[in-house]
């Protein structure tokens, strides 16, 4: 079974890599993983607070040329859209993009809900910002 | 290793090809014209051996129930039967040594008795089985830290004594992990001998944090391995550099 080239470029040229400031109100961190294989991936997202859009995402993924395939092409995907945009991404439309076979669905998987969760993460700042804007600021 | 598929039927009789006759489903002989019956992959392999549902297991026992087992179902003692039975015999055979293999080892053993108790391994499509967040940042800050080495001595130039002690050192919480979840596998599956006649909602909730456990103990020794590759290419001159190359996984 061969890699698309899509894989192989999002592999070797991987896009967004690195971090983002954990605890930026502003700042949503998805960290998930996939046991069965050892995969472990981390993405966040950078969202404005005004518009609303996703300035900017980055990931980190210690895992196959999949997994790290569909991270990379999930933080390109991310940048721009809107929170609510970013929710619609689905885990099919990675699978399509990138011609994943069906062993590697669960890669696709995986980048779905690390979007989720970083986005959750990032609403739940936002909910408890406004709850306690005097600590804004304080390091968790 | 993973047990085969169990199909969930609820067939409780087998019929014997030869004379018609009902037998339950972990004999193995008809009680009426004693022929070997065909195979059922019913999928107990508890009930196969006649032994318990437990987890703790005599081995010697097992292995005497096995070799009993494989003489009787030896093809060798079918060599002039009906074409039926020579091919039971080699079924039968062929079932009692995966059984064999799938109890003998305590991890298997564990996997097939929630496949049997309707607790198939968890594929990811199925998220019910969650990582415990502080496992996952675990696991994500040492592959940073193991990746960060890997660069380091294949940079070359790094003291490779001191990239070993800091691997090492990254191995231990790691390893007490992993200690911790075979202890921890072991009360559990202790647990579920001693509630053989409990009440089944307490029965499930041991299996299923059992089931956790054991996809907790996956990771850890992925990353287990993940390490030990890189101690390999760490040793001094070893007599085989083994290429460690960030190669996709296939």
């Amino acid at each position: 079974m061969a890699y698309s080239d899509k894989v192989i470029d999002h592999y070797e040229h991987p896009r967004n890599v690195g971090s983002l400031p954990k605890d930026d109100a502003n700042v949503g961190t998805g960290l998930v993983g996939a046991p069965e294989c050892g995969d472990v991936m981390k993405l966040q997202v950078k969202v404005n607070p005004v518009t609303g859009v996703i300035d900017d995402a980055k990931f980190k993924t210690f895992g196959c040329g999949s997994a790290i395939a569909s991270s990379s092409l999930a933080t390109e995907w991310l940048k721009g859209k809107t929170v609510e945009q970013a929710l619609a991404i689905k885990n099919t439309d990675i699978v399509t993009e990138l011609a994943l076979p069906p062993v590697k669905i669960h890669c696709s998987v995986l980048a779905e809900d690390a979007i989720k969760a970083a986005i959750a993460d990032y609403k739940s700042k936002q909910t408890q910002d406004k709850t306690s804007s005097v600590g804004a600021g304080a390091s968790v | 290793m993973s047990p085969d598929p169990i199909p969930l039927r609820s067939a409780s009789t087998l019929e014997c090809r030869n004379c018609g006759a009902g037998a339950p489903v972990d004999e193995h002989f008809c009680r009426q014209c004693n022929r070997i019956l065909a195979v059922q992959r019913f999928g107990d392999y508890f009930s196969f051996f006649g032994v318990p549902r437990r987890l703790t297991l005599d081995a010697a026992d097992l292995e005497q129930r096995f070799r009993d087992l494989s003489r009787k179902f030896h093809p060798d003692y079918f060599y002039n039967a009906a074409p039926a039975e020579r091919l039971a015999s080699l079924e039968r055979s062929s079932y009692l040594n995966d059984a064999y293999r799938t109890l003998r080892n305590p991890v298997s053993r564990i996997e097939h008795l929630l496949a049997i108790e309707g607790l198939p391994p968890t594929r990811h499509e199925d998220s019910a089985v969650k990582v415990p967040p502080a496992l996952l940042e675990e696991v994500f800050a040492l592959n940073e830290e193991l990746d960060e080495i890997r660069e380091l001595r294949e940079a070359g130039g790094a003291d490779t004594a001191a990239l070993a002690a800091r691997l090492a050192s990254a191995r231990k919480p790691i390893e007490r992990k992993r200690d911790e979840h075979e202890r921890d596998v072991q009360e559990l599956s202790a647990k579920w001998d001693a509630q053989a006649e409990g009440e089944p909602a307490a029965r499930k909730s041991t299996l299923e944090t059992l089931r956790e456990r054991l996809l907790e103990r996956t990771y850890v020794n992925n990353l287990l391995a993940g390490i030990e590759r890189e101690a390999q290419s760490l040793k001094p001159s070893s007599e085989s550099p083994e290429p460690t190359a960030q190669s996709p996984k296939p």
